[in-house]
């Protein structure tokens, strides 16, 4: 061993799109927009905590946040929140920048992998989907993929969601619930499995994810839902979407700074709920409205990147986008949008990549570009690996052995090492066209396709107790009523 | 108690050479012949490493691990092979052809007609038409085995062949070839008896053709 010194070694490629100066740019906007334009509230805890803290309301609901209580609010949300899988195992600690992948959620449509029909999303293709989740070494945690159609009763199809994926895999899980009721079952679903509400609050296993659609006008559900989570202690995602042109400036930077303020104000009501309450930001979405084209989800290349470094900024757990399409069928376009997301998300340390596996306009499922994208994640965290360099790397000893005429085919150092490159399982690795062909010739897609039902007809996930399964069904049975 | 004949078959699998030769010895002083140990567990148990290779289940260090547990096995028997008992299956001389120095596709295949059992003189890289004459006329081999990695290079096979051609020795071996840009066409139109894709199906056709 030599000894040496001032030597830095990079485990990750390094990768910004915005300096901090620029960070800080979009932070002191998105205080102004707070400060000088409000937000409106429709949800009288919500107004009342803000009253409480000072906040003066005014026509009826809308309030102008001071910087100095968003400041305050950042300087005790917590910075380290660890979500762990349903056996109490803490395998996402979300800080820095860990990068977690899971699908996306609530598709009214999914694409039958074995005939290519798009047809409405039901329960059982969640229970398939869930397992095939379970199954892929590269999925961290789940979300419900699609709706449950065949659910009669459409405000309790959330239930039926969240059993399914309690049921068929032991992985963390983003849950998603239209209004406060679906979101206490939730959690009561979440606290029966990991045997009480003090168990889920220190292992917490469930996360409740809540979508704004206007960022200076929250709804009440929205609030409702960020309000119980915090006051349970427990993790929500509160997220802003901005559609540039139409909610929101059309330009990225005033999109991505007027999402920002909206995150903000979910985090300043959630700390004002109760201090410490752990949320999770986006760094503000901010799309473009179909103007021209819409380009699909993940389709605006000058924002990709850029807004898990804004939560990052804030030293908050960062919520990222990615493996989506907005092509109608697994296609060249699909490879390619998935690719180049889960690349640039994983660069930008998102904490939690979620949408894997959509297509079309955010609402259509697909098992097939899951499947291909659990082989790009293998590539993306190989490239993120980094490049280890020392003795045993270099080995300087064995090229002097082999010499220019000898080879390293059979070399002991082969033999120990080569098992740590990447060979794909979908990718085309066939070295000669004619081997390809006798395979019968088969398309990347189509290897995909195979591969979930190979899944499907092996894996089999951990089964809940029996008592904890009847508890469950006890939940779903009370809300359908 | 397990056969010896299966445990000489999976450590010959995992590539273990030790473990080989002295399984191998083993089994000469419990009394097996030593061409039945050829026959019965070394020789079935490169095939299965030839198999599961060429199905993708065994990378290439693999099955260079498991040629060189052959060899190690093989030194142990063949002071007492008879020339009955078939110790080689036959003589092959490999190379490269003139011009080419790619020689990693060259030394695999070799490695596997070893592990097949097969004598190899491998006459390296950029090896010319006349050294390949002059190792027929001392070696007599059953096999010549010309290896290519470029287009440019690769009419240097049809050279080769001409050569043995014009020295009277065409019909004295059967010629294989192989490489990137090689194809059974190819093959067919330098006159060639044999074209293999890599180097596990090398071994099959080295096989084919001595039979």
């Amino acid at each position: 061993m030599i000894t040496q010194s001032n030597y830095m070694e990079y485990r990750t490629p390094q990768f910004r799109r915005l300096s901090d100066d620029q960070l800080e740019h979009i932070h002191h906007a998105s205080l102004e927009i707070l400060d000088r334009t409000g937000v409106c509230l429709y949800d009288q805890e919500a107004l009342d905590l803000m009253k409480k803290a000072g906040v003066k309301v005014f026509e009826g609901n809308q309030v102008r946040i001071p910087p100095g209580l968003v400041e305050w609010a950042l300087s005790i949300a917590p910075k380290h929140i660890t979500i762990c899988d349903r056996n109490g195992r803490r395998v996402m600690p979300l800080e820095r920048n860990n990068v977690f992948f899971g699908p996306g959620s609530d598709c009214l449509w999914v694409l039958d992998h074995r005939t290519g029909e798009r047809r409405r999303g039901t329960l059982d293709y969640i229970e398939q989907g869930i397992r095939v989740c379970d199954a892929l070494p590269n999925i961290d945690f789940l979300m419900s993929l699609c709706i449950a159609s065949e659910v009669e009763d459409q405000k309790v199809a959330d239930r039926y969601q969240m059993r399914a994926m309690l049921m068929n895999s032991t992985k963390p899980i983003l849950f998603v619930t239209p209004e406060l009721e679906g979101c206490k079952d939730a959690v009561e679903m979440s606290e029966i499995v990991a045997g009480g509400a003090e168990e889920l609050r220190r292992d917490p296993s469930s996360v409740c994810y809540i979508n704004i659609v206007h960022p200076l006008r929250h709804n009440k559900e929205s609030l409702q839902r960020l309000l119980y989570m915090a006051e349970k202690g427990l993790p929500s995602i509160y997220c802003m979407v901005v559609s540039g042109g139409a909610t929101g400036p059309v330009t990225a930077a005033g999109g991505m700074a007027l999402a920002n303020a909206g995150e903000l104000v979910g985090v300043v009501l959630a700390q004002l709920k109760r201090e410490g309450a752990p949320v999770i930001l986006s760094g503000g979405y901010a799309h473009a409205f179909g103007m021209l084209a819409h380009g699909g989800t993940g389709g605006r290349p000058r924002l990709q990147g850029a807004r898990p470094e804004m939560a990052h900024y804030y030293d908050l757990p960062a919520f990222g986008l990615g493996g989506a399409t907005g092509a109608k069928v697994v296609d060249q376009q699909a490879g390619a949008q998935a690719a180049f997301s889960l690349l640039i998300e994983a660069l930008s340390g998102a904490n939690i990549v979620h949408d894997i596996g959509y297509t079309g306009r955010a609402d259509c499922y697909s098992l097939e570009l899951l499947v291909i994208c659990d082989e790009l994640i293998e590539f993306v965290r190989r490239f993120m690996g980094g490049v280890e360099i020392n003795e045993e790397t270099l080995a300087l000893d064995v090229i002097d052995e082999v010499g220019p005429h000898g080879h390293y085919l059979d070399h002991e150092h082969t033999m120990k090492h080569y098992r740590e490159e990447w060979y794909p399982e979908l990718f085309d690795a066939h070295d000669e066209y004619e081997d390809w062909v006798a395979e019968g010739s088969r398309t990347m897609g189509e290897r995909a396709a195979e591969r979930v039902d190979e899944i499907l007809a092996e894996h089999q996930p951990e089964p809940l107790p029996p008592d904890v399964q009847k508890r469950l069904d006890e939940v779903v049975r009370r809300a359908t009523g | 108690m397990t056969d010896i004949r299966q445990v000489i078959a999976s450590k010959l699998y995992q590539g273990e050479k030790e473990d080989v030769a002295q399984l191998v010895q083993q089994a000469l002083d419990q009394g097996m012949g030593p061409g039945e140990i050829l026959s019965d567990t070394l020789m079935p148990g490169m095939d299965q490493v030839g198999q599961d290779f060429k199905a993708g289940e065994l990378f290439v260090p693999e099955v260079l691990m498991a040629a060189q547990a052959m060899k190690a096995g093989l030194s142990v028997l063949r002071p007492l092979l008879t020339e009955s008992d078939a110790m080689y299956v036959g003589t092959c001389v490999i190379g490269t052809v003139e011009g080419d120095l790619h020689d990693i596709g060259k030394n695999l295949v070799g490695m596997m007609l070893e592990g097949a059992s097969f004598e190899v003189v491998d006459l390296g890289a950029g090896v010319n038409p006349g050294a390949f004459v002059d190792a027929v006329r001392e070696r007599h081999p059953k096999l010549v085995g010309m290896s290519a990695l470029l287009t440019t290079t690769m009419v240097n096979m049809k050279a080769t062949i001409d050569a043995l051609e014009e020295a009277g020795l065409r019909d004295t071996v059967k010629v294989m070839v192989g490489g990137a840009p090689v194809t059974e066409v190819f093959a067919q139109q330098i006159g060639a008896d044999g074209y293999a894709s890599d180097a596990a199906s090398a071994v099959e056709i080295a096989r084919s053709l001595i039979a």
